[in-house]
């Protein structure tokens, strides 16, 4: 199931009963936690995700997006609103929780058709933006190796640091290092190292609300500190579980707009 | 004068010992400091507005300047083998730290945009390498029909693919210039053939061959300036004193150079030639002036002969040195820093050699004593005879002589205009040395390996959304892509143009800009989802308010850029009409605003040392007619300088740039020498006849052997690997030749003519004058 959580766009559910860790905490138990974070069921938000350059240019979008749920399946539908030029283009994303490939659509008011785009390999940036769409994405904990290197407070909020290794070769991090809160197992801040063990990226999370019984992420910041270039994605007007038809995630859905 | 004999041995000794730590000094800050620069962007002046904009164009659109590979296989290159090989060079530069992994194009990492029948995709070419002859000839039919690679990363014969490589910024350095030769190179094999261009590689070879050519043209210039010395000065002894300190010289400018943190830029590869050439002249006038004074009084001492050859000499070798140190301090007008420096340390090594004749040469004979000279009495001379002969001709027949003058003068002129300047790195080179040659074939295949960048503002954010202006962008690609020289070109429409084909089923009449800024905006952003976005911030800015369009041109010589540039330039109206502005980057820009800069230079160092010389002379014999006169060999000399450039087809380049004002700095020596002893002459005799043959006589035999002491030293630059270096050793012996002839007939005939120096009214003396007609 791939659900969006963490260093998603939107949304992290907060387990409740967590303050059980002792001092035989494992770095995978932590890791294990954030994971098995619940995820809701729908979720509706106004997205603005804003791109900064080295030159300090920036590009900013307004989205309404739409997520469901569904088990085997995660849908997901972005409405763009602005800027202006690209209105009523919206993008449509089905996520499978097997192998399969991800489903993308893409609607084009000016061409007035839905089109399939090839979706990206999981290390391809998502938008333009510093996520890649494996940072979007979940990541099972068994897919690395964790290890617990340290507790230490971030802004005065006690947390876990936990330095996660690919078990597999290739991958396009050779290490992330997470900052996780300990009462909540909400990552406040993750390191991404580059094949060469050099900083690449370093997400933020800037702001976080419970909204309807769940931890919602508000204000993140992805900085690419390399390239000198970050992403900052903020959502507004966040609605959970307010129930979302499955009748939204439809190719005919997509060229009705919002 | 005993005692004076002494304390003149202790200060030679002085002398001696100052000199030598000095040397031991400046060699050890040679051997620690020397560096060779070969970033040709250290070549350019940064300040210069051109470049200032050039430089910020290249951060906004990350253009670096590439290393091409380019791999041809003569059987077409859709087989496992060399598609194997592309993957791999291609992944392998993708890992070295010198690369960006996103600047290496090629076939195996290009974004294909492709429609499908519900959509558009953008994938690669291939990931694992296609092994069946029919996946091979798919892939051929994806690069065929996809015109942003087509003729771009594959050739359209199909039988080379092109794999791009821009640099990081100042990582460059030999080191990794062999690394990457040698990586390359290790394909080689299996029917593939591997070629390396681009840039960088030029720098690198000019980074090799520079100290190369430096260090075999010394012994060649010292073998063949021993010969010419022990020639004239027919003593060992002499010989080696006189090469002993030119060598000093030479590794004194060197030394303050590293000293100074100065680099070596090729162009001061030539300065060991130069100096050696020039400063053995001085060597030669002191051995000279000693040798008189030794037959004239065979019973002196050493000290005595010394002491009154310095005395004579003092004068006009400061005269003749000041002179040359002007010509090369000239060059400082340039706004080149290679020139620049090359001028100000030259002028210090000149300046060396002048010093070390008045204090080494004279300390070496005090300390090591000097032999009996075995020179022939000056008046057994036979260059007196000839020489007077040739001055009756010259007088007997002096309209023939000014008309001849007048019309190799206009010939001169007719030449000047044909004079182009040449901003090429590579015609630096032999026409057929590797890098020349495998330039060309990867020219002959591709685009081009020399780019142009073109940026296009707009004041009003989203302006390249609008139709209006792409197809403005789009015509002007299209008309630039006419000329030969420009192979194709590169920018935001091609994206477009290429998603409305692809998103219109793939049909032709699709292959242009939508008519609507939405459509435009909408198919940008689905690239973005789907692609590789980095690769749009390469041709345009985040407020698509800035764009940058990429020429590709077949040659890196400022006509090629010049013929695209004036092509651009006029569309320039229409552009301002949609609030358009048309600027340019990139390293082929700069260098053409370099070349240029060049010539200005070059025009601002002739007037000024032809003025510095002039004022020398007036102030020297306080006569405005003596500095109008003496200036007449040197004028000519780069009139004739330029004509034979111009209809020698000889373009100015950085190297040949420096010729007038060495010739001037050095030219005018004779003029002087000549125009110091006839006033003496005319002075004592009285008589214009007289005075001009004890001229000729005496001072005409001097500059001979002066002329062929500096031209066989600057001859010997034919032995250079570098064609412009070369040329530059041949047209400065070419301004030696003329200088001195035009000193010794039209000069000679206009002192004679214009009654030069005479004292007063009542002092002439007609009687000794021959007929004027």
């Amino acid at each position: 199931m791939k659900t969006i959580k963490l260093l998603a766009t939107t949304v992290v559910l907060l387990f409740s009963g967590v303050n059980m860790m002792n001092s035989q905490t494992t770095g995978l138990q932590v890791m294990q936690k954030v994971y098995d974070l619940p995820s809701g069921k729908d979720t509706q938000a106004e997205l603005t995700m804003t791109l900064i350059n080295k030159q300090g240019e920036k590009r900013v979008r307004q989205l309404k997006q739409y997520i469901a749920d569904e088990g085997s399946v995660e849908k997901k539908i972005m409405y763009f609103t602005a800027p202006a030029d690209v209105k009523g283009t919206s993008f449509m994303n089905w996520s499978y929780s097997s192998a399969k490939d991800d489903d993308q659509w893409i609607y084009l008011p000016a061409l007035k058709r839905t089109k399939r785009i090839s979706s990206g390999s999981k290390g391809d940036y998502f938008m333009g933006s510093d996520f890649t769409y494996d940072d979007l994405g979940e990541r099972h904990p068994d897919e690395d190796t964790h290890k617990l290197l340290r507790e230490e407070t971030v802004d005065g909020k006690p947390c876990f640091v936990v330095e996660s290794t690919p078990k597999a070769k290739g991958h396009m991090y050779s290490k992330t290092i997470t900052w996780v809160l300990k009462d909540t197992y909400i990552g406040l801040k993750r390191e991404f190292y580059d094949p060469n063990a050099k900083l690449l990226k370093t997400l933020t999370i800037k702001n976080f609300k419970k909204i309807s019984g769940v931890w919602v992420i508000l204000d993140t910041e992805m900085k690419n500190v390399q390239k000198n270039h970050s992403t900052t994605i903020s959502l507004a007007n966040v609605k959970i579980n307010q129930g979302v038809p499955a009748s939204k995630f439809t190719e005919r859905s997509m060229t009705m707009g919002q | 004068m005993k005692l004076t004999t002494k304390k003149l041995r202790i200060y030679s000794w002085i002398a001696l010992v100052v000199i030598t730590l000095g040397s031991v000094y400046f060699v050890r800050e040679m051997t620690q400091n020397a560096y060779m620069e070969t970033d040709l962007d250290e070549y350019m002046p940064k300040e210069h507005p051109a470049f200032k904009y050039s430089d910020m164009a290249e951060e906004w659109f990350s253009i670096k300047d590439g290393i091409l590979i380019a791999i041809e296989n003569k059987s077409g290159v859709f087989n496992t083998g060399t598609l194997s090989k592309i993957k791999e060079i291609s992944v392998r530069l993708q890992e070295m730290s010198q690369f960006e992994e996103n600047d290496i194009m090629s076939l195996y990492t290009a974004d294909n945009i492709v429609g499908t029948e519900d959509g558009m995709d953008v994938q690669p070419f291939y990931e694992e390498v296609p092994g069946l002859k029919s996946e091979q000839d798919s892939l051929r039919q994806s690069v065929v029909s996809n015109d942003m690679v087509y003729g771009r990363l594959v050739s359209t014969d199909g039988s080379v693919a092109l794999i791009a490589a821009s640099m990081k910024d100042d990582v460059f350095d030999e080191a990794f210039y062999e690394e990457i030769m040698d990586f390359a190179k290790s394909y080689n094999g299996d029917g593939d053939v591997i070629y390396v261009a681009g840039r960088p590689i030029v720098e690198g070879t000019m980074g090799m061959l520079g100290p190369q050519d430096m260090k075999r043209m010394v012994p060649v210039v010292m073998i063949v300036i021993t010969l010419v010395l022990l020639l004239l000065l027919r003593s060992f002894r002499a010989t080696l004193f006189t090469l002993i300190s030119v060598l000093i010289s030479t590794i004194w400018a060197f030394g303050l150079m590293s000293a100074t943190g100065v680099p070596i830029y090729s162009v001061s590869t030539m300065m060991p030639v130069m100096l050696i050439a020039i400063g053995v002249a001085y060597g030669i006038y002191f051995y000279n002036h000693l040798n008189r004074y030794r037959l004239l009084k065979p019973q002196s001492g050493d000290a005595d002969a010394v002491l009154h050859t310095l005395g004579v000499l003092w004068k006009p070798l400061s005269m003749a040195a000041f002179t040359t140190i002007i010509g090369f301090i000239s060059l400082l007008t340039s706004q080149v820093y290679p020139i620049k420096y090359f001028g100000l340390f030259t002028a210090f090594g000149i300046f060396m050699a002048y010093v070390l004749a008045l204090i080494f040469l004279p300390s070496s004979i005090l300390i090591f004593g000097s032999r009996k000279y075995k020179i022939k009495a000056i008046d057994d001379n036979p260059t007196y005879t000839i020489l007077n002969r040739i001055t009756d001709k010259l007088l007997l027949n002096k309209k023939t002589t000014l008309i001849v003058t007048i019309v190799v003068i206009v010939i001169s002129v007719i030449g000047l205009q044909k004079v182009w300047i040449n901003s090429s790195f590579l015609d630096k080179f032999e026409p057929n040395s590797e890098i020349v040659l495998t330039d060309a074939f990867v020219n002959s295949k591709f685009g081009g390996t020399s780019t142009l960048n073109v940026i296009v503002e707009s004041d009003d954010a989203d302006a390249f959304k609008q139709p209006a202006n792409l197809r403005l962008v789009d015509q002007l690609q299209e008309s630039t892509e006419q000329l030969p020289k420009v192979g194709n070109s590169f920018s935001l429409t091609d994206y477009i143009k290429r998603m409305n084909k692809v998103m219109n089923a793939d049909k032709e009449e699709f292959y242009a800009i939508p008519d609507n800024n939405e459509m435009v905006a909408q198919y940008l952003l689905l690239y973005e989802m789907s692609g590789d976005p980095e690769n749009l911030v390469k041709v345009v800015n985040y407020d698509y308010n800035k764009l940058n369009l990429t020429f590709q041109l077949k040659g890196d010589d400022s006509k090629t850029i010049n013929e695209a540039i004036a092509v651009i330039k006029s569309f320039e109206n229409e552009f301002e009409k949609n609030g358009l502005k048309i600027n340019y980057a990139g390293s082929g820009y700069k260098a053409l605003v370099f070349s240029d800069l060049i010539l200005e230079g070059q025009m601002g160092s002739i007037f000024l040392s032809l003025a510095l010389v002039f004022i020398l002379l007036v102030i020297m014999f306080r006569s405005f007619k003596a500095g109008l006169i003496g200036s007449v060999p040197i004028i000519i000399t780069s009139l004739i300088s330029f004509g034979v450039m111009g209809l020698g087809n000889i373009a100015l380049s950085t190297t040949t740039a420096l010729i007038s004002s060495i010739a001037i700095g050095i030219g005018v020596d004779y003029a002087i020498h000549f125009l110091q002893t006839y006033s003496v002459y005319y002075k004592k005799t009285k008589s214009r006849h007289e005075a001009i043959h004890e001229t000729m006589r005496h001072t005409g035999s001097a500059i001979v052997s002066n002329a062929i002491v500096v031209i066989a030293g600057f001859l010997v630059m034919l032995f250079s690997v570098f064609p412009p270096n070369r040329m530059l050793g041949l047209l400065v012996s070419m301004n030696m030749l003329t200088s001195f002839m035009g000193t010794l007939s039209v000069m000679m005939i206009l002192v004679y003519t214009a009654k030069l120096f005479r004292p007063g009214k009542k002092h002439i003396s007609s009687n000794n004058e021959i007929n004027d007609n």
